[in-house]
This record gives C-alpha cells, sequence and structure tokens, in this order.
C-alpha cells in the first residue's frame, strides 16, 4: 500500500490547525530543481533559497548572529536563506509534519539526544564524508561527536554544548537576604522565602511537568544516585523503583505538594511556559539552559534585564557539588529530504565551522566546542555553573523509545501528577510507571 | 400531533413547486436526456465530497489495519507492514481508550442538552423580543458563535486562572456562609481548576456551550418564524399555558429543525479538540484525553504511530455514524408516517 502525499497531508491536518501551521504555509513555491552547474560566472548558487530551521525563540543577539551568518553565506555561495523559528516543545510535531508532508528544511537545529530517534525515521543525511573532509571539523574533541555517530557514520555536527542549570532572580536574592542555595533544604528554603514575600502566585522554584519535564526531574534523581532505566541482559530494566529514584522523585513532587514552592494549578507548565512567568516577574528560580536569559530580557520588555539574573548549578543532596544535569547540546544536520544537498552541506560547513561554530555557541549561551574557545568559557561568571555541570553531566536511555515514554506517554508527568494530587503515594506510582516504561522501551 | 404539521407544511408549499414544475419543459433545450441532468448537477458537489471527504476517509481506514509511522507517509514511502486487526485490539486493551470513552461521551451528553435547552431558551426569547433588541441580541450572540475555538478557549482559561482569574476571584466575593454552604467552602484563592479532568471538563462544557449555544438560537429563531401565528391565537383562545403551548404546538412543528440540530450537536461535541487541548495544556495531562486528543497524541508525538492513531479516529467515527444512523432513521420514519 502506497500512501500518497495528499493522504500524508490530510493525516497532518489536525497538527497544522492548532497553529502549528507555520510549517505549511513557507510555500515561497520553489521549482527549483537544484542547478548546480547553472551560472559559469558568479557564485555557484545565485538564485536559490535554502530553508533553515533554528529551535527556540529568537531574540536581538540570535537574530544578529543568523544575519551575519546568513550574509556571509550569500557572499559565499549566492544563495538566499530563510531562517525560520521552532519553539522547542513544537519542534517534535514540526518535524513530524515536515516528513509527512514533504515540506521541510534543508537544514535544521536538532537537540542531540533527538538525533538517534530521527535517524531511525531516516530524517536526515549522512555526512560523515563532509565531517572528515572539515578540517574545523577535525579539531572538535572526539568524544563530542556521540549522539551524533550512528552505527559509525556521522548524521549531524555538534554545534554548541549545553547543559542546564538553575536560573533565578538575583536582585530578588539580595533584597530578600538568600544566600545561593547549596543544598536542597536551602533550595527549599529559599523557595519559601520568595513565595511568602513576593506572593502566593509566584513560583520559587517552578515545577516542571510539561513536555520537558524530565529535564528538571532528571538532575534531583541522578544527585541522589538512582537512574531511569538500565540496559540488562539484552533489554531495558526500569529502575524508577529504586529507594534513589524514589528519593529524587519525591522531593520534586514535594516541591508543589508539601514545600509549596511551585503553583499547584500549574502542573502542566513546560519549560517555555515558565520562561514566560519568568519574564513577568512571577518565578524565582528554574531549571533551564543558558539561552533563556536573553529571551527573557526581550520577552520581559525590560522588566527583567540582565543584572537581575543569573545561574547557580543545582547542587546535590548533602551540598558537596553540583548535581548531575542533563548532557545536552545543540546539532546542525542536513535533513534528508533538502532540496539541494550540496548548498545545505555548504551552510554546515560555515555554520558550525570555528568562527560561525564558536559564536553561535557564545551568544546562544551555550558551551563552544572548540577547545580553545571553551578555555576561555571557565572563567566566565555567566557560563561557570553550565561549565562546572558539564562534567558531571548525564543522559537519558538511549533507546528510540525513550521518545515515547517522554513525550506521547508523558509516563513520569503523569506519575508526578498523580501523586502531588494525592491520588497515588509515591511508591504505587512509581511501581505502575516502572512497568509502563519497561513496555514502552522494549517494545519493537 | 401529525395532524397540524401536515396542514402547517401542505398549506406552506405543495402548490408553488407545483406550478413551477408545470413551466419546464419548453426550457429544456441542453440535449441531455431528461435523467442525466441532476446527476450531472450533482457531480461537482460529489467530486469535491470524494476528494476532500471519501479519499481521506478511505485512507484512514486504510492506516488503521497497517503500522504505519514517519517511513511509510514520506514522499518515497516504504511499503507498510498489514497488522489486520491489531492496532484495534491494542486500543480496546489499552486503559487509556475506556478512560477517553467515557470522558468523550460524558462530555458530548452533558453538553449536547445544555447547549439544545439553553439554546431554545434563548430562541423563545429573541422571538419575543422587539426588533432592535432582538438584533441586538443576535450580533451579541452570534460573537461568541464566531469566536475561534482557540480564542474561545484561552478566554476560558484566564477566567479560571488560579490566581488571577475573574472565576476564583468572584467566589472569594460571596459571602462565606453562602459559599460554604453551596461549595464546602470559602476560601478560592489559587484553587486549581485545570488540574482535575473533572474540572477540566467543568470548564469545557461551559466554554463549549457557550460557543455553541447561538447557533441553536438562531437556527431555532428562524423555524420560529415560520409557524403561523394563527396557532398561536387559537392557542391563546383556547387558553392554553406557555408551557403546553410549546409543548402541543411549538415543539411538534419544530422538530425537523431539532433533529437536524440535534444530530450536528452530537457529532461536534463528540469530536471537540482544540478547546480541550488548550485547556488541559497540551497533550500531557492524559487523564482528561478524550478520543481525539487521544488519537492525535498516538500519531503525531513523538514516535508517530498513526496507524494507531487512525484506529482510535474510525472508532470515534463509528460511534459517530451509529448514533447519527439511528438518530437520521427514526427522522426518516416519522417523516413516512406523515
Amino acid at each position: 500500500m502506497k500512501f500518497g502525499k495528499i493522504a500524508a497531508a490530510t493525516a497532518t491536518t489536525t497538527a497544522l490547525a492548532i497553529g502549528v501551521a507555520a510549517c505549511g504555509s513557507g510555500e515561497p513555491a520553489k521549482t527549483a530543481d537544484p542547478q548546480a552547474s547553472a551560472a559559469a560566472s558568479g557564485p555557484k548558487y545565485a538564485g536559490q533559497t535554502l530553508n533553515v530551521w533554528r529551535l527556540g525563540a529568537p531574540n536581538d543577539v540570535q537574530n544578529k548572529y543568523m544575519a551575519d551568518l546568513d550574509a556571509k553565506f550569500k557572499e559565499q555561495t549566492g544563495a538566499e536563506v530563510n531562517v525560520q523559528w521552532i519553539p522547542w516543545p513544537d519542534a517534535q510535531k514540526k518535524w513530524t509534519a515536515a516528513l509527512a508532508g514533504g515540506e521541510g528544511p534543508d537544514v535544521t537545529e536538532f537537540g542531540n539526544d533527538q538525533v538517534a530517534a530521527w535517524v531511525s525515521q531516516d530524517a536526515l543525511t549522512d555526512i560523515s564524508d563532509l565531517v572528515k573532509s572539515s578540517p574545523d571539523f577535525q579539531q572538535i574533541p572526539q568524544n563530542l561527536w556521540g549522539y551524533e555517530t550512528i552505527d559509525s557514520k556521522v548524521y549531524a555536527a555538534p554545534w554548541g554544548g549545553g547543559t542546564r542549570a538553575v536560573l533565578y532572580r538575583k536582585d530578588w536574592f539580595k533584597s530578600l537576604g538568600i544566600e545561593v542555595p547549596k543544598t536542597w533544604e536551602e533550595l527549599v528554603a529559599a523557595g519559601k522565602k520568595i513565595v511568602e514575600k513576593k506572593g502566593k502566585d509566584v513560583d520559587g522554584f517552578a515545577f516542571n511537568g510539561g513536555s520537558d519535564a524530565n529535564m528538571s526531574l532528571s538532575p534531583f534523581v541522578w544527585s541522589a544516585g538512582g537512574d531511569f532505566a538500565a540496559f540488562e541482559g539484552g533489554k531495558w530494566v526500569g529502575k524508577l523503583t529504586d529507594p534513589a529514584f524514589k528519593e529524587g522523585f519525591q522531593f520534586y513532587t514535594d516541591l508543589v505538594a508539601k514545600s509549596g514552592v511551585s503553583g499547584k494549578s500549574r502542573l502542566s507548565q513546560n519549560s517555555v511556559d515558565i520562561s514566560q512567568r519568568f519574564a513577568a516577574g512571577k518565578v524565582g528560580m528554574y531549571v533551564t539552559g543558558g539561552w533563556d536569559i536573553a529571551t527573557i530580557k526581550e520577552q520581559s520588555k525590560g522588566k527583567v534585564s540582565e543584572d537581575q539574573m543569573a545561574f547557580f548549578s543545582l547542587p546535590n543532596k548533602e551540598g558537596s557539588g553540583p548535581a548531575p544535569a542533563f548532557q545536552g547540546g545543540n546539532d546542525i544536520a542536513i535533513w534528508k529530504d533538502a532540496k539541494s544537498p550540496e548548498l545545505a552541506a555548504e551552510y554546515l560547513k560555515l555554520a558550525a565551522g570555528k568562527e560561525y561554530g564558536t559564536r553561535y555557541a557564545k551568544e546562544g549561551g551555550l558551551l563552544p566546542l572548540y577547545p580553545d574557545a571553551l578555555a576561555e568559557f571557565a572563567s566566565d561568571p555567566v557560563q561557570a555553573p553550565f561549565a562546572e555541570t558539564f562534567k558531571v553531566a548525564k543522559g537519558f536511555p538511549a533507546s528510540p523509545n525513550w521518545a515515547e515514554a517522554n513525550d506521547t506517554k508523558a509516563v513520569l508527568q503523569n506519575a508526578a501528577r498523580s501523586v502531588i494530587e494525592g491520588k497515588k503515594d509515591a511508591d504505587t506510582a512509581l511501581a505502575d510507571a516502572n512497568k509502563e516504561l519497561e513496555t514502552i522501551l522494549n517494545q519493537q | 400531533m401529525a395532524q397540524t404539521s401536515t396542514v402547517a407544511r401542505g398549506g406552506g408549499d405543495s402548490s408553488a413547486p407545483a406550478r413551477r414544475r408545470s413551466h419546464r419543459p419548453p426550457r429544456r433545450s441542453s440535449g441531455l436526456p431528461a435523467w442525466v441532468v441532476p446527476y450531472a448537477l450533482l457531480l461537482p458537489g460529489l467530486l469535491v465530497i470524494a476528494v476532500l471527504l471519501l479519499y481521506p476517509l478511505y485512507q484512514m481506514v486504510d492506516m488503521s489495519f497497517h503500522k504505519v509511522g514517519l517511513r511509510q507517509i514520506r514522499p518515497n514511502p516504504q511499503p507498510a507492514e498489514f497488522l489486520g486487526l491489531d492496532n484495534y485490539t491494542q486500543v480496546f486493551q489499552s486503559d487509556l481508550f475506556w478512560t477517553s470513552l467515557r470522558n468523550t461521551v460524558t462530555f458530548a451528553v452533558i453538553t449536547v442538552a445544555l447547549t439544545l435547552v439553553g439554546g431554545t431558551l434563548v430562541g423563545l426569547l429573541l422571538h419575543k423580543l422587539g426588533k432592535k433588541m432582538s438584533t441586538f441580541v443576535i450580533v451579541g450572540i452570534m460573537a461568541a458563535w464566531a469566536t475561534p475555538p482557540t480564542a474561545t478557549a484561552i478566554i476560558w482559561k484566564w477566567l479560571f486562572d488560579a490566581d488571577a482569574g475573574v472565576v476564583n476571584w468572584a467566589l472569594n466575593l460571596l459571602p462565606d456562609w453562602l459559599s460554604s454552604l453551596v461549595f464546602g467552602r470559602s476560601d478560592w484563592s489559587g484553587q486549581p481548576w485545570l488540574n482535575d479532568p473533572t474540572t477540566i471538563y467543568l470548564v469545557l462544557i461551559v466554554a463549549v456551550v457557550w460557543a455553541s449555544f447561538p447557533f441553536i438560537a438562531v437556527s431555532v429563531l428562524a423555524g420560529l418564524k415560520s409557524i403561523p401565528s394563527e396557532l398561536y391565537e387559537a392557542a391563546r383562545v383556547d387558553g392554553s399555558t406557555p408551557t403546553r403551548t410549546f409543548r402541543k404546538i411549538t415543539f411538534p412543528l419544530l422538530k425537523p429543525v431539532f433533529s437536524v440540530l440535534l444530530v450536528l450537536s452530537v457529532i461536534w461535541d463528540f469530536k471537540v479538540f482544540t478547546q480541550l487541548y488548550v485547556l488541559a495544556g497540551g497533550t500531557t495531562n492524559r487523564d482528561s484525553f478524550n478520543l481525539s486528543l487521544w488519537a492525535y497524541t498516538e500519531a503525531f508525538s513523538a514516535p508517530p504511530k498513526m496507524g494507531f492513531g487512525a484506529a482510535i479516529a474510525v472508532i470515534l467515527t463509528v460511534i459517530m455514524l451509529i448514533i447519527t444512523a439511528v438518530y437520521v432513521r427514526q427522522i426518516v420514519r416519522t417523516e413516512d408516517v406523515r
């Protein structure tokens, strides 16, 4: 049975109808078959347009970077660049729609942990040869190509390294006399104080229960010594019922249920919702990455400026060091359906090359991957917490099915919700979740 | 009952079309045989329906028997594996199916009832109002109907916001004794409305009824205008009470209108999606799924299981078709009696 394009388009209508629509309406009706050898004089790709998807919300710094990058690209190749910004939580659905409808990007930014899942869907182009032939890429340390290499083929280039830390209101901490928390206990105390002084509708430490909740939950369980699942004897074994996992999970749900440092009415907010509330002066602390500072500054229209925000590494329970956080990072990859793979390759080489790759990371609040640039970073006060956390960072279960547990079924989000609402105790909730997680991870 | 309506209908239109029909022969100059003409005229409509509705519907049913992921629907697709009824067995075995079905049906029953009753009452009111006032009210309520579902949902989400919402503020304004008497509590600050499925659906019912009763009201009003006023005069002379007049005259005469409105409302309310998606805050709260939202989540969240999602959608469609078919049959039967 061959499912035609019409069927695919119909199937995605629901996705488009609710406002994920930007993709379909991009249609700058390009009939252009790649005419690589068209113009003898002048830039090789003049007149062509390259569609680039960036993730996140654009801000002035990022727009400036993209403008510089695209101008340089046009100078080199003569091709125009059409940039589209996709919010992180929507990215999965947008890529799905793009694959289904065939109207996708040529080059797209990627979360490095997502590469494996999308390679298994045939979404990305193999760029092994390109990587080998580029002197710039050879400077990026080998251990940073882990997520991108599948069956010894490379499908994406690392663009910037990132991990999560806690973004907090520096000015509130100062005026309320709060020190940067060194233990979990101090974290809760700081949160309580903020709620008490700033009002009940303010989240002292915002609870993330939305699509990217596990980014926020994981530092707590990892720090307590737990993990989500382990690959043992040829299959995935859920570890949610381990006492260590339970300790972290219990602490995370108690942020809402017991200590009330986050509002009970906002159980399904994701990191984007929280950052918007942060910009509105309704959040004291939350777990996120360095890119949020610039976005929040812009969204708050001057109400929350750069010097009112800062990061600290989430401490482990006893306060002997930073808690392990999600080891993330962003990649840049060539979409399998790219109209002109050669042009896309040129763009990738330029964007992730040393000059623009380093600028991308620095200006986007990420860690640069080129060793000499990274060395400068450890002394930067804004970036130091990330550099520190990066050393102990960890990843989620490396199964292509993890996305289903995290996204479609939202296993842990629902477990946390039922505990907070008092429908189940933590033991029952985790036992149920564990069973479900194992089923999902082990399915074919 | 049946008699009155026959009189009304027959008196209205039986003679006119007959006369028109007698003018037809001279016009027949197209050269087509007579029996072709109706089909030729139907053809464009049928084509549009076939392309936009029947083909996708066929694809959906077909997908529901296959394992369809992204690889199978890409521009150069791989063949989809035939699963037989596997997708359906999985749907029926899933706990989520039963909660979603329960949510869907309960919501539809309550909402359809409230929409029809509310809409009819407003329709009757509009009929009584003077011309200016009635126009004013119609414009007002039609604005609610014309509001896009996303906007409706966001407005209601704000109204029911735990901290800054008008609803909690208003409930707090109630005298404590009254509030405790009715709700068993007096402090409403920070009351979360959009966590628990029950309260999410409460807000959803309010939002959907608010947006859909105007259509019913205006349709009922149009129906009311077509009832000859002599009937009401006769009823008044006979000393009939308003309720009795409604039961014996208005309702029987408007029965065809109500039938259509009921079927439409059932269909609309069974497949409500946008408002629920917004109110539940995305797809993480799976206790509050209805069948549409569940189908969407399975089909489009990573990793997409479109065959499975299609199976859910087929089940939803079949349920709606059964309800509609039973009802339409009933209508047709009553028409036959006449």
